[in-house]
């Protein structure tokens, strides 16, 4: 219970200056925001879409045709998924109507911009490959808005024709086994299109949050076609700001104990009954705690502010975890070597700046860069973080993070540790 | 009577230099003992062992029975350490501090609240207790740093110079707070410089030189030791090496030393021997600027025994 006062007592001191707050909070973001607004705000690539309310109509039933499928194929249901994929959301809103009426009237009172009608027999005809006017998707709009009708309509004839390309897939597959007298067994055929559809998810989900690794890619002409989009530069920015402060921030904390030493109160704390283990793994807390805090802080102000997609949550989380160990790490080793806060102004100053630079913190966003560079991260934990956060960045699953995190936390490890024992000595 | 502090053959030694050179000492429960000594005379080093900030290099001290060496969490939980300097959170309040230091004494919830209300109370701080401590007056932070060591109600209360550098009315609080808490029960071992402080508020004074208790008594005890003698400051408007040698030649004088061009001489009669004083010096060809008559006091004990004045 001590170490938990102790490090909230040093949480509330750090929180309470201004200088402190300034340097973990407001300078990475008033750094990533100058170089935000000096390439004209992030707008100057997407174009500013109101969100686009979407009404669906799922009539359709799931067909049980698919040659020798084990599960029902149920193209509607999969239109509807299109719609309320969290991947969309900040586009457009989705909502699930009972019947052709319903939506209708929801479109006439405006709660909704488009319906999307799914009639009976979708599955059918698609698999078929005999489409009918019957079974076509309507799209229903208000005549005021082109935009809203044209993307909707591009994302369900997206989804058509991949799923028509599978179609034919498998027929083409089936002939070319049937030439040879052969023939698929039914299990194959399940095989086929469980690999076609992940493929095929895959590729539009990459195409949505990497499009520079798509397979498909857009370029406008004119437009350098290896040009990294300013989203991602500027998501690497912060997230190299957000290091780079993190490590600071670390740092700073733990000099909480020089000052401490300096203004008597460790000797008074020691004249308590109070083991200096505990009171050590207080300050230690503190630095844990102020470093996390920090980050979630950034994370969410650089959304709101910029709207940086930080990546899925379990790879936001690796990628996290690694920054707050390897900073804690480091901050706890590098003020274990000072001898007081005078001292650690210029460690602080010089040699996180020093490692940052070498990390590749400073220069995250451009390209080209000589390779001494690369090779020079990899001996900072500056450098293992940021490979971490530039694989959330890039919407990876944690499995990707796992180098970089178990190296990142790694050298976090050794250096914390390093530095208690630095501390257990100069205070036992 | 139960002893609260009992310190035996206690010894610190910082390389060469030997801080503390085998003191033993006891402290009676209820009582108030004074450390008094010039700077560097062992005073805060022997505080420093008994609050656990330094182990002792031999010896030992019990406090209430608990040893400094095999039992020091026991030990430091029967103390109440009040440092030389303020040891306070600048940034916090003094209520904030408060609060903190009694969680570090374990004190918690309902109980460390209405703690904390009763020492801002005794320390005359209610008011204020929201201010933070970097805006306080010294004599404010003191009786903060006063109150942080008093929380958990303890049995002995150790104060190492708490009067230094304050103002007379904060340094008069601070006296009639300590006063306060023995008469409620707590034993003080209290480490000055200002003899006033010792005679005032002792039951038993240690008089400290170069690590080692020169002299220990009651104060009229110790005032004794110099044989009732009176003390006489004389300022000269020539240097004082001039008639010093004189004086030690008069009649009625047992010592006179000088520093800083003040004379100080230790006298008997103080009515008999002034006249001779005077008329060696006139011989000696200087003037007498100034006469300062002082009664028989502490610092005269010290010069007695050391041949030195107590504020060097």
């Amino acid at each position: 219970m001590k170490l938990i006062d102790i490090a909230l007592k040093d949480m509330l001191r750090s929180f309470r200056s201004l200088f402190a707050v300034g340097m973990m909070i407001v300078a990475p973001l008033l750094i990533t925001g100058l170089i935000y607004f000096a390439f004209g705000g992030i707008r100057s690539e997407q174009p500013d879409i109101a969100t686009i309310h979407v009404g669906l109509v799922n009539a359709d039933v799931p067909s049980a045709d698919v040659p020798s499928a084990n599960v029902p194929f149920n193209l509607g249901q999969m239109l509807v998924d299109v719609f309320t994929d969290a991947g969309v959301a900040d586009l457009m809103t989705a909502r699930v109507y009972p019947d052709v009426a319903t939506a209708r009237a929801a479109l006439e009172r405006q709660e909704i911009d488009v319906a999307v009608l799914i009639p009976t027999g979708l599955s059918a005809a698609v698999l078929s490959g005999e489409p009918s006017p019957n079974t076509a998707v309507v799209i229903l709009h208000d005549p005021a808005l082109s935009l809203a009708p044209q993307v909707v309509g591009s994302m369900v004839t997206s989804l058509l024709d991949g799923v028509a390309g599978g179609r034919i897939a498998i027929q083409v597959i089936q002939e070319r086994h049937a030439a040879r007298g052969l023939a698929l067994a039914p299990a194959q055929i399940s095989t086929l299109i469980g690999q076609y559809q992940t493929w095929y998810t895959d590729f539009l989900h990459t195409l949505f949050y990497n499009p520079t690794e798509a397979a498909l890619r857009l370029v406008a002409p004119g437009v350098d076609e290896t040009a990294v989009p300013m989203s991602q530069i500027l998501g690497a920015t912060m997230a190299g700001q957000m290091i780079f402060f993190a490590f600071y921030t670390a740092a700073y904390s733990m000099t909480s104990i020089l000052r401490e030493q300096e203004e008597g109160t460790l000797a008074r704390l020691f004249t308590t009954p109070t083991d200096r283990t505990i009171i050590l793994g207080g300050k230690f807390l503190a630095v844990f705690l102020t470093v996390i805090l920090q980050g979630a802080a950034l994370m969410l102000f650089a959304r709101l502010a910029f709207g940086i997609r930080w990546g899925r949550a379990d790879s936001v989380l690796l990628a996290l975890v690694a920054q707050v160990i390897a900073a804690a790490g480091l901050g706890v080793l590098l003020i274990a070597l000072v001898k007081n806060s005078r001292q650690a102004g210029p460690v602080l100053g010089g040699g996180l700046t020093a490692l940052g630079m070498l990390g590749g913190l400073f220069t995250v966003g451009i390209q080209g860069m000589p390779a001494f560079f690369d090779v020079a991260a990899l001996f900072t934990p500056h450098g293992w973080v940021l490979k971490g956060w530039r694989l959330a960045l890039a919407a990876q699953p944690p499995d990707a993070l796992l180098l970089p995190f178990f190296i990142a936390v790694a050298m976090g490890a050794v250096m914390f540790v390093l530095g208690a024992v630095l501390f257990r000595r100069r205070f036992a | 009577m139960t002893l609260a502090i009992e310190m035996q053959n206690l010894h610190k030694r910082f390389g060469d230099l030997h801080a503390v050179q085998g003191v033993s000492l006891t402290v009676q429960a209820g009582e108030i003992l004074s450390l008094l000594g010039p700077n560097g005379a062992g005073k805060s080093t022997i505080i420093s062992m008994l609050s656990g900030l330094l182990q002792p290099t031999e010896g030992d001290a019990l406090v209430m029975g608990h040893s400094i060496r095999r039992e020091p969490e026991a030990a430091k939980a029967c103390l109440g350490v009040v440092p030389q300097d303020i040891a306070l959170y600048p940034d916090l309040s003094a209520r904030e501090n408060l609060l903190f230091w009694g969680k570090m004494y374990g004190l918690r919830g309902a109980a460390l609240k209405k703690r904390v209300d009763e020492v801002l109370e005794i320390i005359g701080l209610v008011d204020r207790q929201k201010g933070r401590v970097d805006k306080f007056s010294g004599g404010m932070k003191r009786r903060v740093n006063i109150a942080a060591a008093l929380l958990h109600k303890p049995q002995v209360v150790i104060m190492d110079e708490p009067t230094v550098g304050i103002d007379p009315q904060s340094r008069r609080h601070i006296l009639d707070n300590v006063k306060e808490l023995n008469r409620q029960g707590m034993t003080v071992l209290y480490t000055t410089h200002y003899m006033e402080e010792a005679a005032e508020l002792s039951d038993h004074i240690a008089i400290m030189d170069h690590g080692r208790v020169i002299a220990y008594g009651t104060h009229d005890e110790l005032i004794r030791l110099v044989g009732e003698q009176t003390r006489i400051d004389l300022t000269l408007n020539v240097d004082a090496g001039r008639v010093l040698t004189a004086w030690q030649q008069v009649e009625g004088v047992s010592r006179a030393s000088a520093q800083d061009g003040l004379v100080t001489v230790l006298v008997d009669d103080s009515n008999r021997v002034l006249p001779r004083l005077f008329e060696a010096a006139t011989a000696a060809g200087a003037r007498i600027t100034g006469v300062d008559i002082r009664e028989p006091n502490l610092e005269a004990v010290f010069l007695h025994l050391t041949g030195r004045a107590l504020r060097d």
